[in-house]
C-alpha cells in the first residue's frame, strides 16, 4: 500500500513534467539508437541463445528421464533444470516484443506453484496449459515440485515415475511442461532473429512506446517486483501482515538452491543497467552512459555512482544470507529483511530519478490485490 | 489543486472541530474506544451485522467456483434458517441473511417497494449470469465478444462475454446496497432511533426486554455492526476501501473521522443528547457517502488507463468493481437531505453508458468514463485526479 503510494505520487509528478518537456527529450541528442543497438545484439539476443541453448539441454534429460526413469537420470535432469533456471534470470526482465504477447513471465516463473492443481491435471490428463489459471502449474516452479518434491529421497521421487498405473502420466505432465517452455522460447528467439531486432533498435523515439521507454519500464518492473518483491519481500512476509513465509521462495522444494537464483538475477540487472555484454565484461552504451552523458545529479552526487554504489550495497548485505531462504526466513528473517530495503533504495534511485533524468513516464500501476 | 487540498483540510478541519465542540459538551462522557457498560456490563451488541459480513464474505467466495449450481448461489443470498446453504453451521442456523437487507432501509425503502425489489431482482440476475455466462467458458480463454478468463498481473479473471466480472459487479453493489443502505439510511436515521418508545425508554433507561441496552443504543450498534463487525482477516468490505481511502492521501483521516463519529453518536446516545447524536449521523453519512464516491472515481480512471495501454484484464477488473461502485452510488445520502448524490435512474444510466458500445468493456470509451467521473466528482465537491489515485 504504502509503496503504491509514494508511486502514485510520483506518476503525478512526470504528468506534469511530461506536459512542459515530451518535444525536448528527443532533443538530448543522446545516441538512443546505438544503445538498443547494444542492448539487443549483445545483451538480449546473447542471453535468449543462451537460454535457448539451457533448454534444449533440459529437454533432452527429460527425454533420457521419461526413456529410463532412473536415480542418475534425475539427478542429471535437475542438474539441467538448474542451469536453465539460472539462464532464464538473464532474459526474464525482458518482457517486451514477442515475450511480452506471451506473457511469457508469468507463464515461466509464477511462484509458489500449485501442487494440487497438478495432481489433478496428472490424474485427469485434461489441461491446456495456454490459459492463465494454469500459469502456477507449470515452469520452472512446476518442474520444481515433480522432480524436488514429490517425495524426500530420490528414489521415493523415481517412484513417481516407475509406477506402473500413474508413471506415464507424470512422464507427460514433465514433458508437456518442459516442452512448453522451450516452444515459447524458440518462438521469442526466431522473432527476434527475423526482424524484431531491427524494428527494436529503429523504434528510438522518445514516446510511451518507443523502445527505450518500454526496456526502461520492463527493467525497473522486473527490479521491483520479480527482484525485491518474489525473492525477497514476499517470503519475508513484507506484503502481508502475517509472518513470513518459507514455502514462498523461489525453488522453494530445492529451496537451497533459492540464493543462488536471486543473485543471478542480481547480477543480471546490474550488468544490463551499466550495459555488460552478456558474458564478458565489455561494456557499451546503457542507462548508465545516458545517464552519465545527462550530466544527472542527486545531491551533488553522480547518479549512475549511486546506483552502482548501493547495488554493492545489496550485495554485501545479503553475501550473509544462507543459500537456503526457506531456512533464512525462519532463523533470521531481519538479515532477509535487511536486504529487501536495499533493495528497495535502488527502487527509489531507478523509479524516481532515473526516469525523470531520462523524462520517461512509468507505465504500469500497482494494483491494490482484491 | 492547490485550492482543493486546502478546501479539503478546511472540510476535515472543520470535522474534527465540531467532534472537540462537542467533546466539550460536559454530560457526554466519550471513551477512545467504542465500549460502552451498563453496572459492568457490555451494551454493544451487533451479532446479526457480524453475521452477514460472514455470510457476504463465503458468498463472494461461491461466485468463484464454477461447479457451484445456480440455486445454490440463490440461496446462500436469500438463507433460510437451518438450511445447509454454508459450510460455518453457525451461519447454518441462523435466521438472518443478506437478500432482506438489501436495499432495504426505512427511509429510502420503506414506502418504495418497487425499487426494492428491483434492487434484490437486479442482483440475482448478476448472480444468474455468472452462473449462465461465466461458469460454463471457466476454462476457456475470453476474447471480445466471449466469456471466460483473462490475465491481469498474477491473477487470473473470469469475465463475460462484455468483459464483465459480476462476482466484482455483485460484491462492489452490496456494499452501496447492503451496508451503506443499512448505516446511512435506516439505523442512523431517527426513523429507527427514535421508533416507537424508543426515546422515553432511553430518557429513563428502560432496557430492551432480557438484554443489557436501550432500543435506541442498540440501533445505533447496529449500524456501527455493518463497519466494524468483521473479523480482522474477514472485515466487512466497507471497512476494506474506509482504509483504502484513508490511505489515499488526499483523504487522510477519513477513517478516523468515521470512527469518531460512531463512537461519540453512542456516547451522545447514553448521555440522552440527541442533538449531538443526530450531527454524528450526519458525519457518517456524508463520508461512507464519500468513500464510495472516491472508489467509483478511482476504479473507472484506473480501469480506463489500463484499457488504454490494452491491459484488458486489469482493466476489466478495475471497470468491475467501478460498476459496483457506480451502482452503490444510488444508496449513499446527502447530509441532511433524504436523498442520495445519485438517483437509481441515473446510476442505473451510468451503467449502461459505460457498457454501452460493442463487446461492452472492450470497447468501453474514455469519453464517457471521463463524463462518468466528472459527473461523480462534481456532485461530491471533490478532485478528479486526488479522487483517481
Amino acid at each position: 500500500m504504502k509503496v503504491s503510494r509514494v508511486f502514485l505520487l510520483v506518476f503525478t509528478v512526470f504528468l506534469f513534467s511530461c506536459d512542459t518537456g515530451s518535444d525536448e527529450s528527443a532533443g538530448d541528442n543522446f545516441d538512443r539508437g546505438a544503445m538498443l543497438a547494444n542492448w539487443a545484439d549483445n545483451i538480449i539476443i546473447p542471453a535468449y541463445a543462451n537460454y535457448e541453448k539451457e533448454l534444449d539441454a533440459l529437454v533432452s534429460s527429460v527425454e533420457t528421464f521419461t526413456a529410463d526413469a532412473s536415480e542418475s537420470n534425475l539427478v542429471s535432469l535437475r542438474d539441467k533444470w538448474q542451469s536453465a533456471y539460472l539462464a532464464w534470470q538473464w532474459v526474464s526482465m525482458f518482457e517486451i516484443g514477442r515475450a511480452e504477447a506471451l506473457s511469457m513471465q508469468s507463464y515461466s516463473n509464477l511462484y509458489p506453484t500449485n501442487p494440487t492443481e497438478i495432481e489433478a491435471s496428472i490424474t485427469s490428463g485434461d489441461y491446456n496449459l495456454e490459459l492463465p489459471s494454469r500459469r502456477d502449474q507449470q515452469g520452472f516452479p512446476a518442474i520444481d515440485y515433480l522432480i524436488n518434491g514429490l517425495g524426500s529421497t530420490d528414489a521415493d521421487i523415481v517412484a513417481f515415475y516407475t509406477n506402473i498405473q500413474t508413471g506415464s502420466s507424470y512422464k507427460t505432465y514433465l514433458s508437456d511442461i518442459v516442452n512448453r517452455l522451450h516452444s515459447m522460447t524458440t518462438e521469442v528467439v526466431e522473432d527476434w532473429n527475423n526482424g524484431y531486432r531491427d524494428t527494436f533498435v529503429n523504434n528510438d523515439g522518445s514516446s510511451a512506446t518507443g523502445a527505450v521507454n518500454k526496456v526502461a519500464n520492463d527493467y525497473i518492473y522486473y527490479f521491483e517486483k520479480h527482484l525485491r518483491a518474489s525473492k525477497i519481500g514476499i517470503p519475508a512476509g513484507v506484503f502481508s501482515s502475517n509472518s513470513p513465509d518459507p514455502t514462498d521462495v523461489e525453488a522453494f522444494y530445492n529451496s537451497d538452491f533459492s540464493k543462488a537464483l536471486y543473485e543471478e538475477a542480481l547480477a543480471a540487472s546490474e550488468a544490463f543497467f551499466n550495459g555488460q555484454h552478456y558474458g564478458s565484461a565489455t561494456k557499451g552504451e546503457s542507462f548508465a552512459t545516458y545517464l552519465e552523458y545527462l550530466n544527472s545529479i542527486k545531491e551533488g552526487e553522480d547518479l549512475v555512482k549511486l546506483i552502482n554504489d548501493q547495488f554493492v550495497t545489496i550485495e554485501t548485505t545479503g553475501a550473509n544470507l544462507l543459500d537456503d531462504f526457506s531456512e533464512q526466513v525462519e532463523t533470521n528473517n531481519t538479515l532477509m529483511l535487511n536486504t529487501y530495503d536495499e533493495l528497495q533504495k535502488n527502487v527509489i534511485y531507478f523509479k524516481l530519478d532515473m526516469l525523470q533524468a531520462l523524462n520517461i513516464k512509468v507505465d504500469y500501476v500497482d494494483a491494490d490485490g482484491d | 489543486m492547490k485550492f482543493s487540498k486546502i478546501y479539503i483540510g478546511l472540510l476535515f478541519g472543520a470535522t474534527l472541530m465540531s467532534c472537540s465542540d462537542d467533546e466539550t459538551t460536559p454530560s457526554i462522557e466519550t471513551p477512545d474506544t467504542y465500549t460502552f457498560t451498563r453496572d459492568g456490563a457490555s451494551t454493544v451488541s451487533y451479532s446479526g451485522q457480524s453475521t452477514r459480513i460472514a455470510m457476504n464474505h463465503e458468498f463472494g467466495g461461491a461466485l468463484k467456483v464454477e461447479t457451484n449450481s445456480e440455486e445454490a448461489l440463490l440461496s446462500m443470498y436469500n438463507h433460510q434458517e437451518g438450511e445447509a446453504d454454508f459450510s460455518d453451521a453457525d451461519l447454518n442456523a441462523s435466521d438472518k441473511n443478506l437478500k432482506s437487507k438489501t436495499a432495504a432501509s426505512a427511509d429510502f425503502y420503506s414506502d418504495n417497494a418497487t425499487d426494492a425489489a428491483a434492487i434484490k431482482t437486479q442482483i440475482d440476475t448478476w448472480i444468474g449470469n455468472q452462473h449462465d455466462e461465466v461458469f460454463p467458458r471457466w476454462n476457456d480463454a475470453a476474447s471480445a465478444g466471449n466469456a471466460g478468463q483473462i490475465a491481469d498481473g498474477t491473477s487470473t479473471r473470469y469475465v463475460s462475454a462484455e468483459g464483465v466480472e459480476y462476482n466484482q459487479v455483485i460484491a462492489k453493489s452490496l456494499i452501496g446496497a447492503l451496508l451503506a443502505d443499512q448505516i446511512l439510511n435506516n439505523y442512523t436515521s431517527t426513523a429507527v432511533l427514535d421508533a416507537g418508545s424508543n426515546i422515553e425508554d432511553n430518557d429513563a433507561d428502560v432496557l430492551a426486554e432480557g438484554k443489557t441496552y436501550t432500543n435506541m443504543e442498540h440501533k445505533w450498534d447496529e449500524a456501527y455492526g455493518y463497519v466494524y463487525g468483521g473479523t480482522a482477516e474477514k472485515p466487512s468490505d466497507l471497512l476494506k476501501y474506509i482504509g483504502s481511502v484513508d490511505g489515499n492521501e488526499n483523504y487522510t483521516g477519513i477513517a478516523d473521522a468515521i470512527e469518531d463519529a460512531f463512537i461519540l453518536g453512542r456516547a451522545a446516545i447514553v448521555a440522552k443528547d440527541y442533538t449531538v447524536r443526530d450531527t454524528q449521523a450526519e458525519i457518517i453519512r456524508e463520508n461512507i457517502s464519500k468513500v464510495i464516491a472516491v472508489r467509483a472515481v478511482h476504479y473507472l480512471q484506473g480501469g480506463k488507463a489500463l484499457l488504454e495501454s490494452q491491459e484488458y484484464g486489469g482493466a476489466f477488473h478495475d471497470l468491475s468493481e467501478g460498476l459496483g461502485f457506480v451502482y452503490s452510488l444510488q444508496f449513499t445520502r446527502k447530509p441532511n437531505t433524504d436523498s442520495p448524490y445519485f438517483t437509481k435512474t441515473e446510476v442505473e444510466k451510468f451503467y449502461e453508458d459505460i457498457l454501452a458500445n460493442e463487446n461492452g468493456l472492450w470497447s468501453a470509451s474514455s469519453t464517457t468514463l471521463d463524463e462518468i467521473s466528472n459527473k461523480i466528482v462534481d456532485a461530491f465537491d471533490l478532485v478528479l485526479a486526488e479522487a483517481a489515485l
